[in-house]
């Protein structure tokens, strides 16, 4: 069970016990570089769980993952961002409420723009040159989600769909190579969530980023993926070309017991 | 020196035994700590030493009068300030508790002056038990300590009040929507809790025998310590995390010296909160 | 998980970057200094020492309100952090004859130093655990002052502390007059709040929001967050620390009382009652809480009663403090409603 180096990320036999509770039951799997993956199963099959183990939520019971060969199993979530450049969002928590749609692109983009700690305390004109760079970086990536309104209203103010678009920009800030979605589209209304799926297609097309998704609504999928994984209980159930993954007798069961 | 130690030690940890209780299921309704927990102590002594001084009570009249004035006390800060505290982030009820804490120490210095005052009343005859001498009040703390404990376990398992009490410390949600009075439930504790910290501090006083407005603050962050170790809302690890805190504070005040005492609450409670942070008596972490 | 501000949704903290009401805030900064400066001409004796007080009382309250207001954690350890400050301080001053600045330097680093071992702990704790270690390690500070008698004497304290001497290294002469103590703490006051300022609106204050806001969220955009609340820590303890250090040789004694919660409670009205997660606020609450108490010479405990009272009644009505009330109010007055 070597890790594949060239994989964006390679998962090795990973499990999580909570208790008793067996939330994800050892799953290995590669996703590849530049690939859309989509990830679904019934709710509490290990979905979150697994994003947990590979960004340093959660530490593994047991199994390693590795980002394009690096084992970055055990890490903290901050040094998975910063060196191995997979990110991750969260189902419930979205932005920063309290500061400004604008900011909370300017902070996602600190790492990048202020790597060195000492760095941070900055206040002189290289300083004040750096934020205003990424305020055009964040003023861009308003345009292309379009939000450009609302830069200065403050994120907690704006519409969970709104949200979910100022989330999904903020993770272009750091530069990522592998975005692991979860759950972008709960809670969207249509139109955002076409909006959504163009985004993501065109930071895969342009910018060669990795995506994994977490998403029940499987037209979406069908649509948006290259290729789609399906848990239940913890394990893999089912892997491959979308089309053929909904017509899987075993998918179709595990909704349907789910 | 060493039994008597022993005997200072569990005295001690008896009286902060029956304050800490207290906290404790405050805690368990509302989880908020109470930082005027140990100004209800400090009321009780004082209530039964201005019984004694003012109205010329025998000490066992002046003990229900002492319950009595801070019961309705802790009613009114009930009603004021804790009913509000259910579903508040925890630093409201910290800056809350604090602020009477403030009004209630400040405002005992205001009425009967900063002074120290002299406790005159209680048991203090001195009896002879498997040859060590102790006083009569000591032997009527640690008793009404374990009493108190026994009929708790009773009223918390037995009645409909205490089975109220551990289903809002459980699920006050679920309570709520089925129709329990949470805001009553809150205060009922609260004036229970207050009570006990009350009967500690009129049962101590004849020992400790002075008193001063600014006494209840050592015994709230020592309580805190005490139901840290003990762990959450644990009735029994509260009276064991006690007995032991008395014991450690004694030992330290005999063998190291008695400026040294009040700092071992707090090195014991870094100690816990930094090796077992789940208390001394279960492994789950509460706070 | 995210450490709760007092306020669920708390805003303040956002106002920093952008803020509408900027030229406005810059404006009353210095009307501010220019009056203060200008107060000798009109004020007497004791009402210059009671405005020395509280400029000293900035200090730490800035502190607070760093970690508490910026980076969402409640600390009872300030008012040790400023007796650390004080003590070493006067403590090298006696013993070396050190310079004024030195001095601030000293108590400065002494408490920053002291936070971090305390913080390596304190700062795995989360909640009620992390504020009583802060309360703990407060006790513990002040019976290392009361026993450590060799070094602190004791419950006598230090007294005859040299006053501040202005000077590079040697020479230079002692600020004695009431005057010069006030100008010189107005000095520190100012380079206080300006280096409060820089500190929050940089790319490492931002962090400390975003901790504040949401620790798990932080972390997954990249937030090295236990290294920033590290630093949270240990700055807001430089800040208490510099202004022990001030204190000391302004009163010229230093004794355990000033471990006492009397000292800890004031602070943290300061910070609630003029508006966590401001600047502006805590100077407000410093002048209205500390200034006017002292110069109207209210009695400790009827104070004590009034700050208790005050406590209840912001928690409840309003949580962000008076300044941002005022703010509204004024905004209210002018028809002009903003965002957050
Ligand atoms: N922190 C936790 N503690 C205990 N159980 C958990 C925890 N997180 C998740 N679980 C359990 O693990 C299982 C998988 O949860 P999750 O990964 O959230 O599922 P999904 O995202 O697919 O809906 C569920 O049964 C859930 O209850
Ligand atoms: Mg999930």
């Amino acid at each position: 069970m070597s890790p594949d180096t060239l994989a964006a990320l390679s998962i090795r036999g990973i499990a999580k016990r909570f208790g008793s509770i067996v939330a994800v039951a050892g799953i290995s799997v590669d996703i590849k570089l530049g690939e859309i993956c989509g990830l679904t199963g019934p709710n509490g099959s290990g979905k979150s769980t697994l994003f947990d183990c590979c960004t340093g939520l959660q530490k593994p019971s047991t199994g390693r993952v590795y980002a394009q060969g690096l084992d970055i199993t055990g890490w903290d979530m901050h040094r998975i961002v910063r060196e191995a450049r997979v990110i991750r969002s969260f189902q419930k928590a979205v932005v920063f409420r309290a500061l400004s749609v604008e900011e909370n692109l300017v902070l996602c983009g600190q790492m990048i723009a202020f790597a060195g700690m000492a760095s941070t305390f900055g206040v002189g004109p290289a300083s004040r040159h750096r934020v205003r760079r990424l305020r055009e970086q964040a003023g861009h990536l308003l345009e292309l989600v379009g939000l450009s309104h609302m830069r200065h209203a403050t994120a907690g103010q704006i519409s969970f769909g709104q949200q979910k678009l100022l989330q999904f920009a903020s993770m272009l800030m750091p530069e990522p190579r592998v975005i692991l979605l979860d759950e972008p589209m709960a809670g969207v209304n249509p139109i955002l969530i076409d909006r959504m799926m163009e985004n993501i297609n065109r930071a895969n097309r342009e910018q060669g980023i990795t995506f994994v998704v977490v998403e029940h609504n499987l037209d979406a999928m069908k649509a948006l993926c290259h290729r789609l994984l399906v848990l239940s209980r913890g394990e893999l159930i089912a892997d491959g070309a979308p089309d053929a993954v909904v017509r899987d007798p075993a998918v179709v069961e595990a909704y349907l017991a789910g | 020196m060493l039994t008597d130690a022993v005997v200072n030690g569990i005295t001690a940890g008896s009286v902060y035994a029956l304050v800490a209780v207290g906290m404790t299921i405050i805690f368990g309704v509302l989880r908020a700590i109470n930082f005027a927990h140990g100004e209800f102590y400090m009321l009780g002594t004082f209530g039964a030493w201005w019984g004694i001084e003012t109205l010329d009570l025998p000490y066992i009249v002046s003990i229900p009068l002492a319950l009595i004035i801070v019961a309705t006390i802790a009613l009114a800060v009930g009603v004021l300030v804790m009913k509000r505290l259910i579903d508040q982030p925890f630093q409201i009820g910290i800056v809350a508790t604090l602020g009477v804490s403030l009004v209630l120490q400040n405002a005992v210095i205001l009425i009967f002056g900063g002074a120290y005052k002299m406790f005159d009343g209680g048991w203090i005859e001195p009896v002879e038990i498997l040859g060590v001498s102790l006083s009569e009040q000591r032997i009527l703390i640690v008793v009404a300590a374990l009493a108190i404990f026994g009929l708790l376990e009773l009223v918390v398992h037995r009645t409909r009040f205490g089975k109220t009490i551990r289903a809002v410390s459980q699920n006050i949600e679920a309570c709520k929507v089925v129709g329990v009075n949470v805001p009553a439930v809150v205060i009922g504790t609260f004036v229970l809790g207050c009570t006990l910290a009350a009967l500690s501090g009129v049962l101590t006083a004849p020992v400790t025998v002075s008193l001063y407005g600014g006494m209840g603050t050592s015994i709230t962050v020592k309580t805190f310590a005490i139901i840290v170790m003990g762990g959450v809302g644990n009735v029994s690890g509260t009276l064991f995390a006690a007995w032991l805190l008395g014991l450690m504070e004694s030992f330290v005040a005999s063998y190291l010296g008695l400026q040294f005492r009040d700092a071992v609450a707090f090195t014991a409670l870094i100690a816990v909160l930094t090796f077992l942070p789940g208390g001394l008596f279960s492994k789950r972490e509460r706070f | 998980m995210a450490t709760m501000q007092l306020h669920e949704v708390n805003t303040h903290g956002s106002h920093i970057y952008n803020n509408p009401r900027h030229g406005l805030r810059i404006t009353g900064f210095v009307v501010l200094v220019v009056a203060l400066a200008a107060a000798p001409l009109v004020a007497g004796e004791y009402q210059l020492h009671a405005l020395i007080v509280s400029m000293t009382f900035l200090l730490p309250a800035l502190g607070l309100n760093l970690i508490l207001g910026y980076a969402g954690m409640l600390s009872f350890a300030q008012m040790a952090f400023f007796g650390i400050g004080a003590y070493s301080s006067a403590l090298t001053a006696m013993r070396w004859g050190t310079p004024f600045w030195l001095n601030l330097i000293i108590g400065g680093l002494a408490a920053g130093v002291v936070a971090v071992p305390l913080g390596i702990p304190a700062l795995r704790l989360r909640r009620y655990s992390f504020v009583m270690c802060t309360l703990g390690f407060a006790v513990i500070a002040q019976t290392v002052a009361k026993n450590l008698v060799s070094v602190t004497r004791g419950d006598l304290g230090l007294s005859q502390v040299p006053r501040p001497r202005i000077a590079l290294w040697s020479g230079g002469f002692e600020v004695t007059g009431i005057t010069s103590y006030y100008y010189l703490a107005l000095t520190l006051a100012v380079l206080a709040v300006v280096a409060f300022l820089a500190l929050v609106s940089s790319a490492a204050g931002r962090y400390m929001i975003a901790i504040r806001e949401d620790e798990t969220l932080a972390a997954s955009v990249g937030t090295p967050t236990w290294h920033y609340r590290m630093i949270a820590f240990a700055l807001s303890a430089v800040f208490a620390g510099v202004g022990g250090s001030f204190y000391v040789h302004y009163f010229t004694v230093i004794s355990p009382t000033v471990f006492d919660p009397f000292y800890a409670n004031t602070v943290l009205v300061i910070v609630l009652g003029g508006g966590v997660g401001t600047v502006g606020g805590v100077v407000l609450g410093s002048f209205l809480f500390v200034a006017a108490s002292e110069a109207l010479r209210i009695a400790p405990d009827l104070r004590m009663i009034a700050y208790g009272l005050l406590l209840i009644v912001i928690v409840f009505a309003c949580p962000e403090g008076l300044l941002p009330l005022f703010m509204r109010k004024l905004d209210g007055l002018k028809g002009r409603t903003h965002v957050a």
